[in-house]
């Protein structure tokens, strides 16, 4: 077998396992002030893509969409926290669960009303002209992908360590009575979690629909390996899922080239019964995951 | 100064606090002491707002709190440090301090800056926080936890400091050693509620004392009168 083929799969599947990796990171952020996340994550990327889409094709620049764009999926993660999340949190109830579904599943068709049920390409600036690395062919466009969600990761991360906000984050997700007696504000600390999760989301979307296209069907296929991701790494693993991510994604671009594209979804289940059997955790996994 | 007036406030159906009153004075150190479960915790959580008090009055300068979010009534000037310290463990202990005064900090940048005074207070007080101050809070000894947990209450300059149980746990050398803190933080003028299990220790600093008994308040007067009282010498100081 041809080594620069693997070794082509391995670098598009590791730049896709990002955009995983990006989306989990989404649920950890959320996960980590509230034990909750939005399992309408998928339907997030998806519906702020096309936003995206309309942006461009209203005439503005890639540069000047993007940022619209993350802003818009900060927006659609604080209506998820308002409608969906806070009242189920307020009750110590699970309902959160069934509401971010049922919040997805309308958001959906919504997108389906909006922008109809076809794949449509995403046009980008950026150049999908290979470039020639240590015998591999990669394009700028997947590049992209590397540099954006690393840079996002790196910024929140930043913000965690460095602003007294990030801090205010992080004891909130130490513990929320304790941080409430600080002055800290828990319920303000959820609506941010959930406006950067949507942020994540949004960014997720833009990333990969110039390579994947964008669709109403591109929510259900990310989110069930970003959440693979998400459960294999730990829900509190921070860049455990960039590991994980990418490892999943070089598994599935090999699975579907040697086995056929039809074993493409077999890794990423088999990497989540494996994970809840043998460690629950996750690999880099601190906290028991709470059984939902 | 702070007021209570008839608080009720429970778990679920069951009521723990049933008609509390107390009240504590500018620049007074007030104890409450009383056997397990006759709900001083409780009283404490519902002054705070970490617990919503089902009826009745807390006032804080003459200002009605109750029902108010716990971050709320703190950024309103109470400072609560609570029963089993509950510090951020995977933050520094000098993060810790800072989120102490978090109310009156920048949100963004320059927040340390702003901080600085109360830090090197806090600091002077606490000299071994001084040398821990980058290591994560949960790798400290209960001691040094109990005095991160006092330290960053009152970098937030309280009006009034609610303190839960400080000796909880820790060595009988380090009880002694919160209890001159407590004494030292009194002579700077401190206005204070203490919720003790060591009632005689509470009551040698305290200038007033309550005790509780299922769920409101049994006796109160200065310590030497409780120290008089037949009933709280057998029950609490024998």
């Amino acid at each position: 077998m041809n080594p620069s083929i693997i070794g082509q799969m391995a670098v598009s599947g590791a730049l896709m396992g990002l955009v995983y990796a990006l989306i989990a990171y989404g649920f950890q952020l959320t996960y980590a002030t509230s034990k909750s996340i939005n399992f309408g994550q998928g339907e997030l990327v998806m519906v702020s893509a096309f936003f995206s889409l309309t942006l461009t094709n209203l005439g503005l620049p890639y540069w000047a969409m993007v940022p619209g764009g993350l802003l818009f999926g900060a927006l659609l993660g604080l209506v998820v926290e308002r409608t969906g999340v806070r009242l189920a949190l307020e009750q110590k109830s699970e309902g959160w669960i069934l509401l971010s579904i049922i919040l997805g599943l309308f958001f959906f068709s919504a997108a389906e009303n909006i922008w109809g049920r076809d794949d449509r390409p995403f046009p980008t600036p950026i150049s999908a002209d290979p470039i020639h690395v240590f015998g591999v062919d990669v394009t700028r466009l997947e590049l992209s992908v590397a540099v954006g969600v690393f840079a996002i990761m790196g910024l929140i991360e930043l913000f965690k360590r460095r602003t007294l906000l990030g801090k205010a984050f992080e004891a909130v997700s130490a513990d929320r009575d304790a941080a409430e007696l600080m002055g800290i504000s828990a319920t303000r600390t959820v609506m941010l979690s959930y406006a950067l999760s949507g942020t994540v989301a949004a960014l997720a979307g833009i990333l990969v629909s110039p390579i994947t296209t964008v669709g109403p069907t591109m929510a259900s296929a990310l989110i069930l390996k970003a959440f693979s991701v998400a459960v294999v790494a730990g829900l509190d693993s921070g860049f455990g899922v960039v590991l994980i991510g990418m490892a999943l994604g070089v598994l599935e671009s090999l699975a579907s080239f040697y086995l056929g594209s039809g074993w493409r979804e077999a890794p990423s289940l088999t990497l989540l019964i494996l994970a809840l059997a043998v460690r629950p955790t996750g690999v880099f996994g601190k906290a028991v995951i709470r059984k939902v | 100064m702070l007021i209570v007036d008839d608080l009720h406030a429970g778990y679920g159906a069951s009521e723990v606090l049933v008609g509390t009153s107390l009240a504590v004075k500018q620049g007074a150190v007030v104890a409450l002491i009383g056997a397990n479960g006759a709900g001083k915790t409780t009283t404490m959580r519902a002054i705070s707002g970490v617990l919503r008090p089902s009826h009745g009055r807390v006032l804080l300068d003459g200002k009605e709190v109750q029902g108010l979010d716990a971050s709320r009534i703190a950024r309103l000037g109470l400072a609560h440090s609570p029963e089993g310290r509950k510090v951020f463990g995977p933050l520094s202990v000098e993060d810790n301090l800072l989120l102490g005064a978090y109310g009156r900090l920048p949100k963004f940048l320059g927040f340390k800056a702003g901080a600085q005074a109360d830090l090197d207070r806090v600091y002077e007080l606490f000299p071994r926080l001084k040398d821990r101050a980058r290591q994560a809070s949960g790798t400290l000894s209960g001691g040094e936890q109990q005095m991160l947990a006092i330290g960053r209450a009152l970098m937030a300059r309280p009006k009034v400091m609610l303190l839960d149980e400080p000796s909880m746990g820790l060595a009988p050398v380090i009880v002694q050693e919160v209890f001159r803190t407590i004494r030292r933080l009194k002579e700077e003028g401190i206005t204070l509620l203490l919720v003790e299990q060591f009632a005689k220790s509470a009551l040698e600093v305290a200038d007033h004392a309550y005790v509780m008994e299922r769920g409101r308040i049994a006796v109160e007067g200065t310590p030497d009168e409780l120290r008089r009282n037949e009933r709280v010498l057998a029950a609490y100081l024998g």
